[in-house]
C-alpha cells in the first residue's frame, strides 16, 4: 500500500528571550521559518503559491501570497520571517536569597561581609503555552563565592551539580500547559571583597510542538503530475456522452477543487458551461476521477475543460525557545567605624567634658536600612542626657525617630554605662544609607576625677543590615579598646603652720596656710591640726571656716574638709586657742583624693 | 530684683534699686567697652590690667563713682588721675558694704597676657537685689567659689589666661548656681560647648550666653521662686 504523501508546510518559530537580574523580561525576539517540503519521491510540484490571507498579523510578511515556484521531489523551499512577541512561552523566575535561613516576604539581595551567608536559590519554570513543553534543559552557573552546594529539592526531572564546571544541569522533564517546575539550590557564600559580585547566569532551552507564536494559517496551491481530458463518445446517433477524466499521476495526494467543461454550439455562438463542479475530492496516487454530460450533436461536440487541482498539504508547527537570564548583581554590605574623644586625654583627678564622635560608614556596595551602635562608657565618666545627643545621617542632622537606651538610665559617674543607638527603617524615614555615606553621633561625657593608675576602656560595637534584614554585618573594637587617655597631673598640697602669741594672756593664734601647688585640682581635702591638752579652741578666722573638733587622748584635733582645691588655690586660717603652758607644735596633716 | 547688663568681654553692669555697679570696664585693643559718660555708683576692677581697669578712672570722674579693687589696681587708678576720695582698696575676705550692696573679694589669680606671669585677680561675691552673684573676673582658679552659695555665677571660658570651658563647667557643677553666665570667650564654639555642657552636667543650672547690651533680670517671685528674663 502506497504511503499517502502530502506536501508539508512547516512553521518553525524560535523565540529567544533575555530576562533581567530580577527575572523581568527585557526582550523577546521571535524568528520563524516557513518551509514547503515536497515529500514526493518522484514528482515535482510547480507554480507553488503559499496563501497566507489575513493571518500575517504581527509578522513582517507583507504579501498575502508567497510564490515558491518549482520544488523538486524531496526538495524544500524556505521563507524567513519575524514575529512580534512580548513574553516567552516559558516564564523563568529566579529568587536568589542571600540569607535563606531568615524567611522574609522579599528575598535578601546582598552578602553580609565577614559572614557565611546561607544562600537559597529557587528557580521556577512555568509553561505559559497551551502545549506540552519538553526537551527542557536548564543550565545554572554557580559563582565561585558559593560553596557547599546542595540540591535541596527538584519537583520534576533530574538535576546534577558539576563542581568542575560549576554548572547545575536540570533536565529530563516536561511541563504541561500552565504548570510549573521548581528547583531549589542551597549553598554558603563568603566574600572577602566588597565588590559587587553576581549570582550566576541561567540558560534554559525548550520545545513546544503544535504551538506557534505567529497566527499564520498557511494554505497552498500548486501543480504536479496530473492528467485531465474529455472523452466524447456517441452513444446513439447524434447523441454524445462527454466525460471529463482526471488522473493523479504523482505520488502525492491531489485535491480537485474545481472542474468546468464548456461546449461550443454547432451553430456557433457563446460557449456553454456544461460541467461546473467543486468536488474537493482528494485523489491518491494513481486514482482517477471523472464526471460527464450528454449532448445532441450532428458532429462530435467541441468541448474545452478547466480543472483546478493542487497537491494536498499538511501544516506542522513548533516553537523552539531559549531564555537567558542576566546574572543578578549581588552587592556586599559592610561598615567601618571611627570613635574619637576630644580631647583625647584628660587630666587626672579633674572634671573634664569630653566630646565623643562616632562615625559609622557604609563601606560596602549595598544600601543600609538599619544601623545599631552599642557604646560602652567606663566608670568615672558621667554619661550624656539623651537630649544632648546629635545624630547626622548622610551629612544631614537626623531628627527622625531612633531608639536610644542608656543602661543604667542615670548620670551617676561611679558606674559604667552602655549607650545603644538603633536607627531602624531608614528606608522609610530619610532613605537608606548609600555606599560611601555615613552616620555620625556626637555627644559629650564628663570625665569625672579620672585616676591615673586606672585604665578607662570604652569599647564600641556597631552593626548594620539591609532591607529586608538578613545577617548583621559588624564592626567592633576590642574589649579594651578606645581608652580615654589620662594625663597624670601631680598632686602637691602644702600645709604651713605658725604659732604666735595672742593679744590676751594664755592665748595663741595658730596660723595655717594650705595651698594646692600641684598641677591638678584635688578634692575632698582634709586638714587636721592638733590642739595640745590644756588648750581649747576659741575662734577661727574666717569664721565660716570653723573646724570640726574631735577630742583625742592628748588634746583636741581640729579638722577642716574642703571638697575641692584648684591649682594655686590657697586657704589661710587663723585659729585662736587659749590655755596654760607652752603650746606644743605638731605638724598639720593633709589628705585628699 | 537684680538687673544685669552685659557689654562684652568681662564687663557687666549690675543694678538693683539705687545701686549700680560696673564690673571690669576694660579696654580691648585700646578701645573701652563702655563709654566714659556711663552713670554708675560703683566700679570694681578685679585686677590692674587694662582689660579689667580700662577707662574706670574716666567713668568715675564723670559719674563720681567709687572705684574698688586690690591695692595694685587702686595704685594704677591713682596713676591715671583717679580722685583719691573715689578710690577704695578691697581687702580680700573682708566684706565691703553699702546699703543694698555687699561685696566680698577673694584672692584668685590670672595670667598677664603680656608677660605670661600670674597676677592677682579678685573673685567677687556680691549680694544685691536679694541675689548672690559670684563673679570670677579674669580668674584662672576658682578659690572658694565652689563653696560659696550663689544664685548667679559669672565665669570666663576662653582658656587664654583664664578659665577654659571645662573649668567653668566644673565650677557650675560644684557651685550649683541657678544661672551660669559665660563671659570672655574667644570663639563661638566655646559658648556652644559651655551651654551644652552646663545644661547636660550641671543639674539645676541654666547656662546663659549673653549678647552685648543684652539684659538679664532676676527676681524672687513670691519671695521664693527664682525667675529670670533675658531681653
Amino acid at each position: 500500500m502506497s504511503e499517502e504523501k502530502r506536501v508539508v508546510i512547516d512553521l518553525e518559530e524560535s523565540e529567544k528571550t533575555q530576562i533581567g537580574e530580577l527575572s523581568e523580561t527585557l526582550s523577546t525576539d521571535v524568528a520563524g521559518v516557513l518551509s514547503v517540503n515536497n515529500v514526493s519521491e518522484k514528482s515535482r510540484i510547480w507554480n507553488v503559491r503559499v496563501l497566507l490571507g489575513d493571518s500575517r498579523e504581527k509578522t513582517n510578511i507583507s504579501e498575502d501570497t508567497l510564490n515558491a515556484g518549482e520544488i523538486e521531489a524531496g526538495g524544500k523551499w524556505e521563507y524567513e520571517y519575524t514575529v512580534e512577541a512580548e513574553e516567552p512561552l516559558l516564564a523563568v523566575k529566579e529568587i536568589f536569597d542571600t540569607c535563606g535561613e531568615i524567611p522574609t516576604e522579599e528575598p535578601h539581595w546582598a552578602y553580609s561581609h565577614g559572614k557565611t551567608n546561607p544562600v537559597k536559590i529557587t528557580i521556577t519554570l512555568k509553561n505559559e503555552s497551551e502545549g506540552k513543553m519538553d526537551e527542557i534543559v536548564l543550565n545554572k552557573t554557580i559563582p565561585k563565592d558559593i560553596t557547599d552546594i546542595s540540591l535541596d529539592s527538584v519537583s520534576v526531572g533530574e538535576a546534577d551539580y558539576d563542581d568542575g564546571t560549576r554548572q547545575i544541569v536540570w533536565k529530563g522533564f516536561e511541563i504541561y500547559p500552565h504548570e510549573e517546575a521548581t528547583l531549589v539550590i542551597k549553598g554558603n557564600a563568603s566574600v572577602e571583597s566588597t565588590d559587587v559580585t553576581n549570582a550566576g547566569e541561567i540558560v534554559v532551552t525548550y520545545r513546544v510542538e503544535e504551538i506557534q507564536r505567529s497566527s499564520l494559517d498557511p494554505d497552498m496551491t500548486a501543480l504536479t503530475e496530473f492528467l485531465t481530458g474529455v472523452d466524447t463518445a456517441e452513444t446513439r446517433p447524434n447523441h454524445w456522452e462527454c466525460t471529463l477524466e482526471c488522473s493523479n499521476e504523482s505520488d502525492l495526494i491531489v485535491r480537485i477543487d474545481k472542474a468546468e467543461v464548456y461546449l461550443a454550439p454547432e451553430e456557433g455562438g457563446e460557449k456553454v458551461k456544461k460541467i461546473d463542479e467543486t468536488p474537493r475530492v482528494e485523489l491518491k496516487p494513481g486514482e482517477e476521477w471523472s464526471t460527464s454530460f450528454e449532448v445532441d450533436s450532428k458532429s462530435p461536440p467541441k468541448v474545452t475543460q478547466e480543472v483546478i487541482y493542487t497537491p494536498v498539504r499538511t501544516v506542522t508547527k513548533r516553537v523552539i525557545g531559549r531564555v537567558e537570564k542576566t546574572p543578578q548583581s549581588v552587592p556586599v554590605y559592610k561598615i567601618t567605624y571611627t570613635k574619637e574623644f576630644d580631647p583625647p586625654e584628660v587630666s587626672s583627678f579633674d572634671k573634664t567634658p569630653v566630646e565623643v564622635n562616632i562615625e559609622v560608614k557604609n563601606a560596602g556596595t549595598a544600601r543600609l536600612n538599619d544601623i545599631t551602635v552599642v557604646d560602652n562608657l567606663p566608670d568615672d565618666v558621667m554619661p550624656p542626657k539623651r537630649e544632648h545627643i546629635t545624630i547626622w545621617v548622610a551629612g544631614q542632622e537626623y531628627t527622625g525617630e531612633y531608639e536610644l537606651t542608656i543602661e543604667p538610665d542615670d548620670q551617676n559617674p561611679e558606674t559604667p554605662h552602655t549607650l545603644t543607638f538603633k536607627l531602624k527603617d531608614l528606608k522609610n524615614s530619610v532613605g537608606e544609607l548609600e555606599p560611601g555615606q555615613s552616620i555620625k553621633i556626637n555627644y559629650a561625657i564628663m570625665a569625672w576625677r579620672s585616676r591615673p593608675e586606672k585604665e578607662y576602656p570604652s569599647p564600641i560595637a556597631c552593626s548594620a543590615n539591609i532591607y529586608p534584614a538578613g545577617l548583621d554585618t559588624e564592626a567592633a573594637s576590642p574589649e579594651d579598646g578606645h581608652k580615654i587617655g589620662i594625663i597624670y597631673k601631680k598632686r602637691r598640697i602644702i600645709a604651713k603652720k605658725a604659732i604666735n602669741r595672742g593679744n590676751n594672756p594664755g592665748e595663741y593664734v595658730v596660723m595655717l596656710s594650705v595651698e594646692n601647688r600641684g598641677e591638678v585640682t584635688v578634692e575632698n581635702i582634709m586638714v587636721s591640726d592638733w590642739i595640745p591638752q590644756g588648750f581649747e579652741f576659741v575662734s577661727c578666722d574666717p569664721a565660716d571656716e570653723a573646724p570640726r573638733l574631735d577630742p583625742v587622748d592628748d588634746g583636741t584635733n581640729m579638722v577642716w574638709t574642703w571638697p575641692r582645691m584648684n591649682p594655686d588655690d590657697k586657704k589661710k586660717l587663723n585659729v585662736t586657742v587659749k590655755g596654760e603652758g607652752e603650746y606644743e607644735r605638731r605638724e598639720p596633716e593633709v589628705t585628699s583624693d | 530684683m537684680l538687673k544685669i547688663t552685659y557689654f562684652g568681654n568681662t564687663t557687666f553692669l549690675l543694678e538693683a534699686g539705687e545701686n549700680s555697679v560696673l564690673l571690669n570696664p576694660g579696654k580691648w585693643d585700646g578701645a573701652p567697652i563702655v563709654p566714659d559718660d556711663i552713670d554708675v555708683r560703683l566700679i570694681i576692677a578685679t585686677n590692674h590690667l587694662d582689660d579689667a581697669l580700662g577707662n574706670a578712672t574716666a567713668i568715675a570722674s564723670h559719674s563720681k563713682a567709687w572705684i574698688l579693687g586690690n591695692e595694685e589696681t587702686i595704685e594704677k587708678a591713682k596713676s591715671q588721675g583717679g580722685k583719691p576720695w573715689l578710690l577704695h582698696v578691697l581687702k580680700t575676705e573682708e566684706p565691703y558694704e553699702i546699703p543694698g550692696f555687699k561685696v566680698t573679694a577673694h584672692p584668685l589669680t590670672r595670667v598677664d597676657p603680656e608677660t605670661g606671669e600670674k597676677v592677682e585677680n579678685l573673685g567677687l561675691h556680691i549680694e544685691m537685689g536679694k541675689m548672690r552673684v559670684s563673679y570670677l573676673g579674669d580668674s584662672m582658679v576658682r578659690g572658694p567659689f565652689a563653696q560659696l552659695e550663689a544664685d548667679i555665677l559669672v565665669v570666663p571660658i576662653s582658656g587664654e589666661g583664664v578659665f577654659p570651658v571645662k573649668d567653668a563647667v566644673s565650677l557650675c557643677i560644684d557651685a550649683s548656681p541657678k544661672i551660669g553666665v559665660a563671659m570672655r570667650w574667644s570663639s563661638e564654639e566655646q559658648t556652644v560647648k559651655f551651654s551644652k555642657y552646663v545644661e547636660q552636667f550641671a543639674q539645676g543650672c541654666t547656662p546663659l550666653v549673653m549678647k552685648p547690651n543684652q539684659t538679664l533680670t532676676t527676681e524672687w517671685s513670691a519671695g521664693y521662686e527664682f525667675k529670670f528674663t533675658l531681653s
